[in-house]
């Protein structure tokens, strides 16, 4: 019962959007307001019909009503609590209702926060999104419905998959949701700024708050899925360039290069159809990946149980919103084209530019790679694979010259950057770099990659550092304090730029951490007997016992080693070999210790049934520097968020 | 009477012997196989290498490759066998041959391109901006440094 | 945008949705052999419920069909009937003859499978799946065609049911057994 009016609830919610389309439309025509004021009610009442939605289908969840297909294919009566709530998206029907309700919980939000700053871009907000979740509900009601019965209903339900029952791993998909989600808003902007021939200030300042925050969102989720892969797959590793990985990847590309572009749209009023292009690319890009995960296309580790017919009507969306914003784009970019002003090549405008260039091709070889096996096999019959060795050999050097992109992008004029500024700025930190490099060398580290990324580390925490020097001691002198409470005013006086910069300096943390634990990760697998010992580079690990333990639906071997150092024993790793009860999966469950800002790293892939456990270590230096990076990123962002707004703002 | 003797003495030999911690490491042969299967592909796994993967194939590959090292084969040899075998497809990345080219040069020759094309257009750009007035009264420090900063932030 | 860039840009998108429609009817998990027309490895091996080994070598100059199977493998119990009816159409000719390959199996589990299903040919069992590696199999069931001249003519993955088996029958085993060098489409 409960089912069924969720059900009718999502079904309403799909007329609605119908409505939520044409109303909009008719309120131009007929340039009458109320139209549009229909369309606002038609986003929030789709929004609580969908909140019913999924309400219902919870409240199946938690009775544990086995009846619901849906229900009784991810959770089981002994899943945990925690767990049984968030198996409403662990498959593909019930995460396709929750990246369409986020989509009309961010609509809402827009059109009720935007109404009367952005009366302009109103109708046509109202209109896209409302076109996006038409196309999402239609699919939904359709071909991928969490609402449909079973019967006879079975006694227990199978279970969530055993890979997904982590916390991380709970919160990854609303995270990314959030982020593909928070780009539909943008892109709905472009769309109004196409569609009206208008493109005004105020476009700019809401459309760099909400990309700002689907960027946060979106990096945030790959973080935590990379995270949680680490932790949960057991091969030490985070990022493995599976094709569902990929596809979230390359928004994030594209998204930072329209983030960065559109500040000299703001600066310079430079490159508007340059940017419409950027988020309509960033956008389809999302709706691609959506296309990717849930058609069958590609294998991958993320992929939802393929469907043909499914696959061929999310292209057929895909083209259709392809088709049209491209079109649109091409269309009527004439309408918005804005003078280009360049006084000289060595500018920052210019800078900007090149690094639109390197994200973009960022984003087309990560493409490239993953579409690549499928274009061979449709040419010529044969399959390949594009693992890791082709990423870390192609990727690496473009991400590099991003990165020294980064420390010259902010710190270089505006217009025209003078021989004198470019001295200044970039003498120092190249003689730096050239030192680091050096170093480097002299250390032992042969890798092109160590030697090229120590170059660019040199480079650019120069930059930075020089900056913030600069700035912290002109307001320490010029307020009479110490250094640092003459940063923490400079800070303020242009909390923007600053936090910003925090933000680069997670990037240039993350990269260290991202090449010291991929390159310089050791690895040891041995078998051994209980008493029995192994080192692994200055570390020693004994293995004390083996025994069994139970948790809420799963049991384990567990073994119990001892970590040393030399003779002091750092603490006990407990890594298990677990079987979950319902679907007998087996997983591996790692015990991490951080240790000098790294991991020793430590599973037990086998234990036979005479006592021989099979252990594989693994040593990753400075992984904790990854995640810490990726936290200082987001904290940039927070910073840039939550700033005190200037009057002019 | 004799058997309590003889538990006692087997106790007391129990407990007198020192615990001997064997030391395991890796052989040659580990390392070796890791090597080779970190490089082939598992064909029924997405995008994991054999060494990674946990599934039935792989550990067969693995002990295959384990033979092969043992009995002497190189690196070489081994990959070239399954290469043989299964195709390209079992390779970790694109033998870069033949139309494979494509992917391991067209990044960079997108890259070069694309770098020239915007250099182009940068300085197209350029020449068709009208240049700034020349005359220009000097500044003094205080409204030189605060358009310094400005044109920095 | 100039007119150059906009006919890039539809003609890009056009190809890549073309390539994504393709991408839809194939099978990702498909990979195609590379080794039809080469020279069938030879093999040798324990039987199934035998002490006697079996080799491909004792077959040279007859069309023998090679079928690797599994006991846990759901999709062989689907073509194993089909297997044994294409055995006893063919195996009067003394030109064919039909063997197994029993593929990451234990032999009880093996011995079982075949008493309860039955069985009208010989099997070898690949224990540490040498003989896989050879034929560069992945999954259960593969089937191989090799011919007079002991190269491979055919390959198929997955279970001969259907229109697969009636290529068999009727196309695939009459011409290699009547000796035909012509390409077989299997």
């Amino acid at each position: 019962m409960i089912i069924e009016l969720g059900h009718f609830a999502v079904v309403t919610a799909l007329v609605l959007s119908l409505l939520g389309i044409a109303a909009p439309i008719l309120g131009l025509w007929t340039k009458n307001a109320d139209w549009i004021r229909v369309g606002r009610q038609s986003v929030t009442l789709i929004f609580v019909l969908l909140g019913l939605g999924i309400a219902a289908l919870e409240y199946s969840y938690l009775t544990r009503d086995f009846s619901v297909a849906y229900v009784a294919s991810t959770s089981n009566s002994k899943l945990p609590l925690f767990y049984t709530i968030a198996a409403l998206w662990g498959g593909h029907e019930g995460s396709l209702l929750l990246w369409v309700f986020i989509l009309s919980a961010f609509s809402t939000v827009a059109v009720w926060l935007h109404w009367r700053t952005q009366p302009t871009i109103m109708p046509y907000l109202i209109a896209v999104e409302s076109s996006v979740m038409f196309g999402f509900l239609m699919l939904i009601v359709f071909l991928s419905s969490p609402f449909e019965r079973i019967f006879p209903a079975p006694i227990e339900g199978k279970d969530l998959n055993p890979l997904l029952q982590d916390p991380a791993m709970t919160m990854h998909p609303p995270m990314l949701y959030m982020g593909y989600v928070g780009f539909s808003i943008p892109f709905a902007f472009a769309m109004a700024a196409l569609f009206s021939g208008r493109l005004g200030e105020e476009w700019i300042k809401v459309t760099q708050r909400w990309t700002i925050f689907a960027w946060l969102c979106l990096t945030v989720g790959i973080m935590m899925g990379g995270y949680w892969a680490y932790y949960e797959l057991g091969w030490g590793g985070y990022w493995g360039w599976d094709p569902v990985e990929n596809a979230s990847f390359m928004p994030w590309l594209v998204g930072t290069a329209f983030l960065h572009s559109v500040m000299v749209q703001e600066k310079r009023k430079m490159f508007k159809v340059w940017n419409l292009f950027l988020i309509i690319v960033t956008f389809s890009l999302s709706l691609i990946g959506t296309f990717l995960v849930r058609s069958g296309v590609l294998t991958s580790v993320h992929t939802f149980a393929t469907d043909p017919e499914r696959g061929l009507y999310i292209l057929i969306f895909l083209a259709v919103v392809m088709g049209t914003a491209f079109g649109t784009l091409i269309a009527r970019a004439q309408k918005l084209k804005s003078r280009v002003e360049l006084d000289s090549i060595v500018s920052r405008e210019s800078v900007f530019m090149f690094n639109n260039l390197f994200f973009l091709v960022a984003a087309a070889t990560v493409f490239l790679g993953t579409l690549y096996p499928l274009m061979i096999e449709t040419w010529k019959g044969s399959k390949v694979t594009v693992g890791p060795p082709y990423y870390n050999a192609v990727f690496m050097p473009i991400a590099l010259g991003l990165l020294f992109l980064m420390g010259v992008g902010p710190y270089i004029a505006w217009r025209k950057a003078s021989l004198d500024n470019i001295k200044k700025n970039f003498l120092i930190p190249l003689i730096v770099a050239l030192g680091t490099t050096a170093l480097a060398f002299a250390l032992g580290f042969r890798s092109p990659f160590t030697i090229a990324g120590a170059f660019v580390v040199g480079f650019v925490t120069t930059t930075i550092a020089t900056d913030i020097g600069k700035v912290s001691a002109f307001f320490a002198r010029r307020d009479r304090v110490n250094y640092l409470r003459g940063f923490v005013s400079a800070f303020r006086n242009n909390q923007r730029r600053y936090a910003g910069t925090v933000t680069h300096i997670g990037v240039l943390v993350f990269v260290v951490g991202v090449i010291a634990s991929t390159v310089y990760q050791t690895e040891k697998v041995v078998s051994l007997h209980t008493g029995d010992e192994f080192t692994m580079g200055p570390y020693r690990l004994t293995l004390a016992e083996i025994h069994d333990v139970q948790g809420p639906n799963w049991t384990a071997k567990e073994g119990r080693f001892e970590l040393y150092r030399g003779d002091r024993l750092l603490t006990e790793m407990r890594p298990q070999k677990r079987i979950y009860d319902a679907s007998q999966t087996p997983t591996t469950e790692s015990a991490i210790y951080a240790i000098n800002m790294g991991h020793v790293f430590l599973t037990m892939p086998e234990v036979s049934p005479d006592g021989t456990a099979t252990a594989r270590g693994v040593i990753n230096p400075l992984i904790l520097w990854v995640w810490g990076g990726g936290g200082i990123m987001g904290l940039g962002v927070l910073l840039n968020m939550f700033r005190p707004r200037k009057r002019d703002e | 009477m004799l058997t309590r003797l003889l538990v006692v003495l087997a106790v007391l030999g129990a407990l007198a012997s020192p615990a001997v911690a064997t030391t395991v490491d890796e052989t040659d042969i580990d390392i070796k196989t890791r090597e080779v299967a970190k490089t082939l592909r598992c064909t029924v796994c997405q995008t994991e290498n054999v060494w990674e993967s946990g599934s039935p194939f792989a550990r067969q590959v693995r002990e295959n490759i384990r033979e092969r090292v043992e009995q002497g084969q190189s690196a070489e040899e081994i990959r070239a066998y399954f290469l043989s075998r299964y195709g390209d497809y079992i390779l970790m990345q694109p033998p870069a041959r033949g139309v494979n080219w494509l992917v391991w040069i067209g990044p960079f020759a997108v890259l070069i391109v694309g770098g020239f094309l915007l250099y182009r257009t940068l300085n197209r750009w350029v020449t068709s901006t009208p240049a700034a007035p020349q005359t220009v009264e000097p500044l003094d420090e205080a409204s030189r440094r605060r358009i310094e900063r400005e044109l920095h932030s | 945008m100039t007119r150059g860039w906009q006919i890039a840009l539809v003609v890009g998108l056009l190809g890549l949705l073309a390539l994504f429609y393709q991408g839809l009817w194939g099978n990702p998990r498909l990979i195609p052999t590379v080794l039809i027309g080469t020279a069938a490895p030879n093999f040798t091996g324990p039987q199934v419920g035998s002490s006697e080994p079996l080799s491909l070598d004792q077959f040279r100059g007859k069309v023998v069909l090679l079928n690797f199977w599994a006991s846990w493998c759901q999709e062989c119990r689907l073509e194993h009937s089909n297997l044994l009816a294409l055995n006893e159409r063919f195996r009067q000719d003394p030109n064919f003859v039909m063997l197994g390959i029993n593929y990451q199996d234990k032999e009880e589990d093996a011995q079982q499978y075949l008493r309860t299903f039955g069985t009208n040919f010989p099997h070898v069992r690949d224990i540490k799946g040498a003989v896989s590696f050879d034929y560069g199999v992945y999954g259960v069931p593969e089937t191989f065609v090799v011919d007079q001249q002991g190269v491979i003519r055919c390959k198929t993955i997955g279970p001969i049911i259907g229109q697969v088996y009636a290529n068999y029958t009727q196309k695939i085993l009459p011409a290699l057994i009547a000796g035909s060098a012509d390409t077989v489409k299997c």
